[in-house]
């Protein structure tokens, strides 16, 4: 019997006044890698942004249950804290604030207990060879004059570093080019385990070609239209998403 | 959610002393008052003449008619000069105790082993220790305090005092150069390289008071130093009045960095004045963070007049309740290919008010010439003010100049981008605030970095939320 | 004659807290005025010839305001109303025959209204004329307005204007202003964003030749939620021209939600030409997004090299990099002989 991480009860959400999500269900379980596609405008991102508790989008209805825990209406932190990362589709640029110190005092607020500065610094360091990142990047402000591709490389980053129990990757894949894809997934490869679970928000396919997704889900007009295998996505790329219409 | 604290606990910096001085001048500004602080301070001459003739200037001039409102201030209520119980020495050990303590509880005879090569320390109107490495006495460097400056090099100092910043430049320079007492004096030598910092720390302990130190400093060709000021006070609840005057002289090819941390008690007025004239390629760099004071009208100007000179200029305030805060930078490009930068960052809550105000004048002879300005104003709510008003003069074709301003408050997407790495929403604000004003504190001493950020961790405590 | 005072102060010898007209003297004896040209949808707005006792928050000053008030020759009130689209241009031609020009406008966009409203200002080529105006624009609920205000005056003809211009909920007023003309010109601008989602742009060319003196003094208090307002002037002054520009966004408290931008870039032609300028940013209120930038300088070298790679001339290409920057604002003029009037006279004045 698989254990369940997270559970979406019949989510609706508006931004402002606009109704986005209609409706939305969907469980994954510990171990699994679950993708949402669909085209622009769909509610990919605003499903996210639902889970982080984002307070400019509002909740009409339903529940987002994580292990045993209601994390409908918790904080954005409060949900980090309990175990829910999501790498953002355009991460904020934060001034003044290295990359280093960031991550050690996130660190320490996600983990609850101090770091060794040492020990910290070891591993920023594994996780960025494995990144190909250049160890300067360390000590630059988060995010700050980052083309597009760094600023996603940073998100796994901090996805290594904080080591969640749910992964969410808001268009990750989005605007990096090939040799980029294939870092992205290999950091992504080396955070999974049968403890945690992985959900892909993207619109493309190419980062799905080299990750072995469970599930896949066809977000349409804020409702998951159909929800297959991996082989959707490949019938997706051939045919787009006319057939759903 | 918002929890304010009335006045928040500046600890260290509002230790009062007893109000106990050797001598304290009957407050106002008479004739009589100014020929009684020269006989008290054994002026020469020459002097004495020099601030009867500041009196009368000052007694010409009007008060601003633009700025923060000034009514409150009566000359007739400061005392503007308070010596206190003993002489100058060269040795923290025979600093009276109240005293000595507390310059230790600020920090700055552990800095002076750790960190610098110099330290003079004002009390009130006069300086109390000043102290010099060896090393740098055997360079010919010379860093004293400015009365032992007027006595032993009068020639130097006759020939520069005052002529940087003339007394008509406005009331407040004027009334300096009639009742200036204290401050520093630092000559550095031709293509001597001063590695470590020297700094100057000011403290007005006397109620209902003023203090007027001038500093003086000549950086001679191909030279270079890096001068430190601190200043604090303890908090009473009349106004004291701070009107001190530093000139610069950074002659050709010589470099000058100039840090100011200005933490007075929240009942000073800070009118002060500093100006630079800086020579071909040489370069005067100001560093200046204002945290305290009531209300401040402080505008650090470069006046660029050698070919090549150039200036840079990283300022942060923080204006919380009751405070009004109206900084900024001049500049006068007045010779071809100079060049300056000007960052700028202001910070307002809790009712305060953060003013940029600036001028920036590229003249006819200035070809070539490059000014690029920005600068940034955080609003923490919306009691608060923030006001940018710059003038920008440019008065020929071959120039760059660029200007910039932003106000606004915390982006809700950085809060939330910060929350969800599981910072709470004060840390996120906190945080954020506190990258904001990084660019600044990186560029001070490391011990004096970490004093602006205790300042900014103080001032937001308690009122990010 | 001291005129168009800043709305915040700063230091005396900075001199642009106000501009300062030494050899003012104010006309006597106004006559009517015969050279006022009235065009377009003539029949869809109405235009009633009367006094409209607007007294302007700001305005140009005690003396000039008062021979609006008691002295003006031209009064003119616009009524626009329905939603159809409307056009109609006001022509003051100033001429040996009509010298002196004190006109008072008001413009009055009711419910919904729109309309393009295309106000010119033009004379001989030769001669001293005189020209004091006021225009108060009244924006209700839901209008739009789009005025293209028009200064081709000549170099000897003073030039004093101003604007206030009032905008109540969803309304939007866009102004695109072209001032080239007059020995001295003096522009007040001042606009009240009452409403919430009121929405005020200002686009503006100016251009300073030989010894004219521009004095722009735009304020802007903005006091509608999510309102916003946009300042946007490109211009260049050459010989001894002299340009002070003078521009205020005023986020007064709980305009939540305000967006405020403010831009100028200057270029600058000649080693005499003078520009000062005083972009001023004024918050009392948290949630807004203020922003201003300013920039002066010559042509851009790299700009102009690479014209010169193709066979331009210096003042070729200095003239073509100037109206490059001018075009975006100058697309704004709908009519295309209004538009060619202006390009021909960047064409002259470079």
């Amino acid at each position: 019997m698989p254990k369940k991480l997270l559970e979406i009860k019949d989510l609706y959400v508006n931004a402002g006044d606009k109704e986005i999500l209609k409706g939305v269900d969907l469980t994954i379980n510990k171990g699994e890698i679950h993708v949402i596609m669909g085209p622009n405008g769909s509610g990919k991102s605003t499903t996210a942004n639902a889970i982080l508790n984002n307070p400019a989008y509002t909740k009409m209805g339903g529940k987002i249950i994580l292990e045993d825990t209601d994390i409908t209406n918790l904080k954005t932190d409060e949900i980090a804290r309990k175990g829910v990362f999501m790498s953002f589709q355009l991460p904020e640029e934060i001034p003044g604030i290295t990359v280093s110190n960031f991550l050690r005092y996130s660190k320490n607020k996600v983990t609850g207990k101090p770091i060794k500065v040492f020990e910290f610094k070891n591993e920023l360091k594994k996780h960025m060879e494995e990144l190909q990142m250049k160890p300067e990047y360390s000590e630059r402000y988060l995010n700050v004059g980052f083309s597009g591709g760094e600023k996603k490389k940073n998100e796994i980053l901090q996805m290594l570093v904080l080591n969640p129990k749910l992964a969410i990757l808001d268009e990750t894949d989005s605007g990096l080019d090939v040799d980029s894809i294939n870092i992205v997934s290999k950091g992504i490869e080396m955070y999974k385990n049968k403890n945690n679970a992985v959900l892909i928000i993207t619109h493309n396919t190419k980062i799905l070609h080299s990750l072995k997704v469970d599930y896949v889900h066809v977000l349409i007009n804020g409702k998951i239209v159909k929800t297959g295998t991996g082989e959707l996505a490949s019938e997706i790329e051939e045919k787009g998403y006319k057939m759903f219409k | 959610m918002k929890t304010e604290l009335d006045e928040i606990n500046r600890n260290i910096y509002d230790i009062k002393n007893k109000d106990d001085y050797d001598f304290k001048i009957k407050k106002g500004l008479t004739r009589e008052i100014i020929e009684e602080i020269s006989r008290q301070k054994n002026d020469p001459e020459w002097m004495r003449d020099f601030r009867l003739k500041a009196l009368e200037t000052y007694n010409k001039l009007e008060m601003p008619t633009w700025g923060p409102d000034l009514s409150e201030l009566n000359m007739d209520d400061i005392a503007t000069y308070v010596r206190p119980k003993t002489k100058m020495t060269g040795n923290w050990e025979d600093v009276p105790e109240d005293i000595k303590n507390t310059f230790d509880k600020l920090g700055i005879p552990e800095a002076e082993k750790k960190s610098l090569a110099g330290v003079g320390a004002q009390y009130d109107s006069e300086v109390v220790y000043h102290s010099m490495k060896n090393e740098l006495l055997a360079q010919g460097v010379i860093y004293t305090d400015m009365e032992t400056a007027v006595r032993e090099y009068p020639d130097i100092v006759q020939q520069h005092f005052m002529k940087c910043v003339p007394v008509t430049d406005h009331k407040f320079v004027a009334l300096h150069g009639a009742v200036w007492s204290g401050g520093s004096f630092v000559y550095v030598p031709k293509n001597v390289k001063v590695e470590i910092p020297l700094q100057s720390y000011f403290r007005l302990n006397s109620p209902e008071s003023g203090q007027f130190e001038h500093t003086l400093i000549i950086v001679d060709e191909g030279a270079s130093l890096h001068f430190i000021e601190g200043c604090s006070a303890p908090k009473y609840n009349k106004v004291n009045l701070h009107a001190g005057c530093v000139e610069l002289y950074v002659k050709d090819g010589a470099y000058l960095r100039y840090s100011t941390i200005e933490n007075w008690s929240k009942n000073m007025l800070n009118l002060n004045t500093k100006k630079a004239i800086i020579g071909k390629n040489a370069q005067v760099d100001w560093v200046s963070g204002s945290f305290g004071s009531k209300i401040s009208m402080l505008y650090p100007m470069s006046i660029l007049n050698g070919e090549g000179a150039r200036t840079e200029y990283t300022g942060i305030s923080f204006a919380g309740k009751g405070q009004n805060l109206d900084t900024g930078f001049k500049v006068v490009h007045n010779s071809r290919n100079t060049s300056s930068l000007v960052n700028s960052k202001s910070i307002s809550k809790n009712g305060g008010t953060a003013t940029y105000r600036a001028l920036v004048r590229i003249n006819e002879n200035a070809k070539g010439s490059k000014c690029n300005v920005s600068c940034e104003s955080l609003m923490l709510d919306d009691i608060s003010r923030s006001d940018t008003i710059p003038v920008n003069d440019v008065r020929t074709d071959e120039v760059e100049f660029s200007h910039e301003a932003k106000i606004g408050k915390i982006s809700d997407k950085s809060i939330f981008y910060l929350m969800s790495r599981g910072l709470s929403e004060e840390d996120a604000k906190a945080m954020i605030v506190r990258g904001f004003a990084d660019p600044i504190s990186k560029e001070l001493p490391v011990e004096y970095a970490a004093e602006m950020n205790n300042l900014i961790n103080l001032e937001l405590e308690g009122s990010i939320g | 004659m001291i005129l168009n005072e800043t709305p915040i102060r700063t230091a005396k010898n900075y001199e642009i807290n106000n501009i300062n007209i030494d050899d003012f003297s104010l006309p006597k004896n106004i006559k009517k005025f015969g050279g006022l040209n009235i065009s377009g949808d003539v029949d869809k707005i109405s235009i009633i010839e009367e006094k409209n006792k607007a007294n302007l928050k700001y305005g140009n000053g005690e003396i000039l305001s008062k021979q609006i008030e008691n002295d003006s020759n031209v009064n003119l009130h616009l009524k626009v109303d329905s939603q159809d689209k409307k056009e109609i241009t006001l022509e003051f031609n100033l001429s040996e025959e009509n010298q002196n020009l004190v006109d008072d406008i008001l413009i009055d966009g009711t419910e919904n209204a729109t309309a393009t409203i295309v106000i010119k200002y033009i004379s001989d080529r030769k001669g001293k004329f005189y020209h004091n105006g006021q225009i108060r624009v009244v924006s209700q609920n839901s209008s739009n307005l789009n005025i293209i205000f028009l200064n081709l005056l000549n170099k000897e003809t003073e030039n004093y204007v101003s604007i206030e211009n009032v905008l109540d909920e969803n309304s939007t007023v866009k102004y695109t202003i072209v001032d080239f003309g007059g020995k001295n010109s003096v522009t007040n601008y001042y606009t009240n964003l009452k409403g919430e989602n009121s929405n005020n742009e200002i686009n503006t060319i100016y251009l300073g030749t030989d010894n004219q003196l521009l004095d722009l003094n735009y304020i802007v208090e903005v006091y509608g939620k999510k309102s916003n307002i946009n300042m946007n002037l490109k211009g260049a002054i050459k010989d001894k021209s002299k340009k002070h520009f003078k521009g205020t966004i005023d986020f007064k408290k709980d305009c939540k939600k305000a967006k405020g931008d403010e831009n100028e870039y200057c270029t600058i032609l000649s080693d005499t030409a003078k520009s000062i300028s005083l972009p001023v940013l004024l918050c009392t209120e948290e949630d807004i997004e203020g922003n201003h930038g300013t920039a002066s300088g010559k042509v851009d070298e790299k700009q102009l090299f690479y014209l010169m790679t193709r066979g331009l001339s210096l003042k070729e290409a200095q003239k073509l990099i100037v109206r490059g920057q001018f075009n975006e604002i100058i697309e704004n003029i709908p009519d295309e002989n209004i538009r060619d009037i202006v390009v021909e006279q960047i064409e002259q004045k470079l």
